[in-house]
């Protein structure tokens, strides 16, 4: 025995366990039996694997042969039966109180799980591909002559094929070349046929950098025939009534031909949280495509190999992106993104679908807590109040032979019984929102899909070790009266550094309130701002009718369109004001990078455009539909460096890249700068050409009055022009709501949680408010014998209230403004933060205060002081 | 002990004791499990059948003398009783008689190999 070292001995923590658990009886013929399994383990297995062997067979004793009776030999059960039995008893005696304390704590718990729920799927987009750490997305920012940087998702196609040829860490490189807005008319027969428009054209090898499950057919070999086509189960469900289609055809219905294309995968539906969404996934089929430099339409992915990062390769990419430039003066910038960075932290023009925010994810998670924090918060100072009112209780109970330790399991079960219920009715809350606020956060989203219920599971634990930690002062505080003093009625000498723990609750509870009303109104502010400014046209009467491809003759739709008595103007375009717009450089001697739209005559007139100087392109005049006839704004004159005396004059406008030749222009009309981009940006230069048809919109001037009447026109005339096309059409009003999604979606999330937030901190003053008058009744009656008035004796309880929520606005309103100035510095046009914010912000919570606090004190003015100095 | 029937780990473990006398333990009646049929149990899970055994009245046991190997530990040793000799038997005998009523035919099929 003594030259067996500590290595060759079964471990002691291990025989101490079963010790622990196991029927004394039974301990020696185990222990011996182990030990000697042990041994001869050692004989063939290492030392650290017969441990965690010998491990395993202990833990398989935990069965109930073995383990000892201890619960039914003492009073275990039966004192934590009664536990609970009291706290039961005690929650339905105080009806008033348990429910509120209930309800706010519910309401925040709520809160927590809705918001941690939805930010754990902000955080999961993109996690499901395999080995998604080797996959990336190499982008391209825009560099122009004036060294203005453009940050840009889309790249040329001839990235992807270079990269796989000039890298060697690369293991895969493809292209996803999506609709951009066109619609396609696809068909399973003549009569099944539907307008899509969530269509990707990829290279054969998508299936080897992303992973979406794919039902029926084979993911290696899907997408290797040209004609071939990958749909979702939706997709198979809406044409082929079934979810099996692998070798069905499906038509592309052309405007000259139709082709066949065959089903060769169907996926399930892609999930919420990919940062791009499809519903059709074919084949790239363009000639030639892999020589364009130029052709900003694709997105780029890459998959590198094992054991490679992108360390390696970035400092690389800028050379070997210049390698292929021809033009010297090229200043594009390259760059890679990890594809889980994409969603939260990317953010950049034309993104495949609009991002979430980094910056919300803190914020809410920020919220999220503080929400919780005050509702427990709540229900500290709830308890200890109520504590007041158990004195006699806790009393009777110490007297009766009741220890300290009995006292406080007692208590904690009651905190356990009341949170578990505010668990419960809280998931229920935070499930009912999600129903109901889909369109809020943009997604469907439930407590019980999939990977969620885990976590739900994590936040339960949480909630419940955070509102038993809540529950430990009170239960602390009650158990340590004298039971003496407790059984007469009589506070006891803790009862001062209570009333400071209470005030001090109270101070963060509106502090916390503060700051969220504050961060509410100045982000609605903002957003308000945003929508009253003007835009430099008329967006709110414009109606943008979407998919004109579709219609064969767009005049004659447009001279029909004219006759509805509520439209007033059309112009056609080849893309929206207010939407995402194409840019592309040029100008003399230095090139500009411009936004521009093709469009027709009646177009400016239609968006009400403001000339400052020149006319609008005309029909008659054959120089207006030449090269280089343009309309600009302000910013794109000065920024080409022309000025108002060059409108209508011939100047020299470009110059051809190749052969240096300088291209002469006349620039007709200058229109008064617009807004046509978020507003976090300043206003960038913009360019009108004269287009010809066919175009991609039509815009509408629209009058409001009997607009239903004018859409149902517009409806039926649209039908009789464009070969069974839905209608789409929206307001440019709301195409600009969409560019500030993120900040409306923000705003009400912001909402719903300050409205939570103020109404926990309103139930906690009121009970605080009820508590206080209760041990102030006798002083308030001997006031009132003494001769004090009913509003006199109301303002002296308010008056302390009235204080705290001050000093709580005090801390939270310069911390709050710090941040949202912060905030509002993210926007290149943004209100500023008026006095009035800080006016509301204090106002509305001295209003909560005053009244919750007023009333109770002024009930008790009123009361009879006759009755209450009578008691005792 | 009317209505208990004898689970197949327990046959199994019961066998094994009988075939062990006069030694059989917990330890090597699991060893001798893992080398006549290749199962793994866990000491536990012998430990736990054994003692349902004995409650059941089909083993009785007693301490062996303390010896040196297992830290001084002793052994618990246990032996078939009548009532266990009877419950394998009967188990034995449903078994042959099962096999009995099995007519030849329905093994007719099995001599074939598989057809296209």
């Amino acid at each position: 025995m003594d030259h067996h070292s500590n290595e060759r001995m079964p471990p002691k923590l291990a025989d101490q366990f079963l010790r622990w658990f196991c029927r004394e009886e039974l301990i020696e013929e185990v222990l011996g039996d182990l030990h000697e399994y042990f041994e001869y383990e050692l004989q063939d297995e290492a030392a650290w694997k017969a441990k965690l062997l010998y491990w395993y067979h202990i833990l398989q004793f935990l069965r109930p042969f073995a383990i000892k009776k201890r619960l039914q030999n003492t009073h275990f059960i039966m004192i934590y039966q009664n536990s609970f039995k009291f706290a039961w008893r005690n929650i339905i005696k105080h009806k008033g109180s348990s429910l509120m304390n209930i309800l706010t704590l519910s309401l925040g718990i709520g809160s927590f799980i809705f918001i941690f729920i939805y930010l754990k799927g902000e955080l999961s987009y993109d996690r499901h591909h395999d080995d998604v750490e080797r996959i990336h997305r190499v982008v391209i920012d825009l560099v122009n002559d004036n060294g203005v940087r453009l940050p840009d998702a889309t790249t040329p196609p001839a990235l992807a094929p270079n990269l796989k040829k000039d890298f060697a860490e690369v293991e895969h490189a493809i292209r996803i070349f999506p609709g951009w807005g066109s619609k396609f008319l696809l068909g399973s027969s003549d009569d099944k046929k539907f307008y899509e428009e969530e269509v990707i054209r990829t290279d054969s090898n998508f299936f080897e950098v992303f992973s979406f499950p794919m039902i029926y057919g084979d993911p290696n070999t899907a997408l290797n025939d040209r004609n071939s086509i990958v749909i979702t189960k939706k997709t198979a469900l809406k044409y082929f009534g079934k979810e099996d289609v692998v070798g069905e055809n499906l038509i592309l219905f052309g405007s000259s031909r139709n082709s066949n294309l065959r089903v060769t995968g169907v996926l399930e539906d892609i999930p919420a949280n990919s940062h791009f969404k499809f519903d059709f996934l074919s084949r790239l089929n363009i000639p030639n495509l892999d020589q364009y430099w130029g052709w900003y339409n694709f997105y780029t992915y890459i998959k590198l190999l094992p054991n490679t990062t992108m360390a390696s390769l970035e400092p690389k990419l800028q050379a070997f992106y210049e390698s292929y430039q021809d033009d010297e003066e090229d200043n594009n910038i390259i760059y890679s993104q990890a594809i889980t960075d994409i969603h939260l932290k990317s953010n950049l023009k034309w993104e495949l679908e609009t991002n979430g925010d980094i910056n919300n994810v803190y914020i809410l998670s920020v919220l999220a807590i503080f929400v919780l924090i005050i509702s427990c918060l709540n229900y500290l100072n709830l308890s200890v109040a109520e504590s007041l009112k158990r004195f006699k209780e806790v009393g009777v109970r110490k007297t009766l032979g009741a220890n300290k330790h009995y006292l406080i399991s007692q208590f904690l079960a009651e905190t356990l019984v009341i949170t578990l219920i505010a668990l419960a009715i809280g998931t229920l809350f935070a499930e009912f929102s999600f129903k109901n606020l889909g369109d809020l956060l943009g997604r469907s989203v439930s407590i019980f899909e999939g990977s969620n219920i885990s976590f739900y599971f994590g936040i339960c634990i949480v909630t419940l070790i955070v509102g038993l930690l809540a529950g430990l002062y009170p239960a602390f505080h009650l158990s340590s009266f004298n039971p003496a003093l407790a059984v007469k009625g009589l506070a006891d000498s803790s009862g001062k550094s209570v009333l400071g723990l209470r005030r001090g609750l109270m101070i963060i509870q509106f502090s916390i309130s503060a700051f969220m009303i504050f961060c509410t109104i100045s982000v609605y502010h903002q957003l308000m701002h945003i929508k009253n400014t003007d835009k430099g046209f008329d967006a709110e009467q414009v109606l943008v009718v979407e998919n004109l491809r579709s219609v064969q003759n767009q005049e004659a739709l447009k001279a029909e369109l004219l006759n509805i008595p509520g439209v007033s103007n059309a112009g056609l375009s080849d893309g929206v004001v207010g939407g995402q717009n194409w840019t592309f450089t040029f100008g003399y001697p230095e090139g500009v990078l411009v936004n521009y739209l093709a469009i027709d005559p009646e177009f400016i007139e239609t968006m009400d455009f403001e000339f400052v100087k020149g006319r609008n392109f005309s029909r008659n005049r054959p120089i207006d539909t030449a090269d280089y006839t343009i309309i600009l704004n302000e910013t794109g004159l000065k920024d080409l460096g022309l000025t108002l005396e060059d409108v209508g004059k011939s100047i020299p406008l470009d110059q051809n890249d190749d052969t240096g030749e300088i291209i002469r222009g006349m620039v007709i009309g200058v229109v008064k700068d617009f807004h046509f981009a978020d507003f976090k940006r300043p206003i960038k230069p913009f360019c009108f050409f004269f287009g010809e048809a066919p175009f991609d919109f039509i815009n509408l001037q629209v009058s409001a009055a009997n607009l239903n009447q004018t859409i149902r026109s517009i409806e039926k005339t649209w039908a009789s022009f464009a070969n069974e096309a839905p209608l789409e059409y929206a307001f440019i009003d709301e195409s600009f709501s969409e560019l500030h999604e993120k900040e409306t979606r923000l705003s009400k999330i912001l909402l719903f949680l300050t409205s939570l937030a103020l109404f926990i901190a309103f139930m906690g003053m009121l009970a605080s408010a009820r508590i206080t008058i209760k041990s102030r009744k006798k002083e308030i009656s001997i006031r009132k014998v003494l001769g004090a008035s009913v509003s006199g004796v109301t303002y002296l309880i308010t008056r302390n209230f009235l204080w705290l929520v001050l000093l709580a606005n005090a801390i939270a309103v310069p911390i709050s403004f710090f941040i949202m100035k912060k905030w509002l510095q993210g926007f290149a046009y943004h209100t500023s933060i008026s006095y009035s914010i800080f006016l509301l912000t204090i106002f509305s919570t001295l209003l909560v205060a005053a009244i919750t606090v007023g009333s109770q004190s002024f009930r008790a003015a009123l009361s009879n002081p006759v009755k209450n100095l009578k008691q005792e | 002990m009317k209505g208990t029937q004898l689970g197949e780990f327990e046959e199994l473990v019961l066998l094994i004791v009988g075939v062990l006398y006069p030694e059989a333990y917990g330890l090597n009646i699991r060893t001798e499990i893992t080398s006549q049929t290749g199962r793994k149990a866990a000491i536990g899970a012998v430990h736990s059948a054994l003692n349902r055994l004995e409650s059941k009245g089909y083993l009785t046991s007693e301490l062996a003398e303390a010896t040196h190997a297992r830290g001084g530990r002793r052994k618990r040793l246990f032996q078939i009783t009548s009532t266990g000799k009877q419950a394998l038997e009967k188990s034995r005998e449903q078994r042959n008689s099962l096999w009995n009523q099995i007519s030849d035919l329905a093994w007719k099929d099995l001599n074939y190999g598989p057809s296209f």
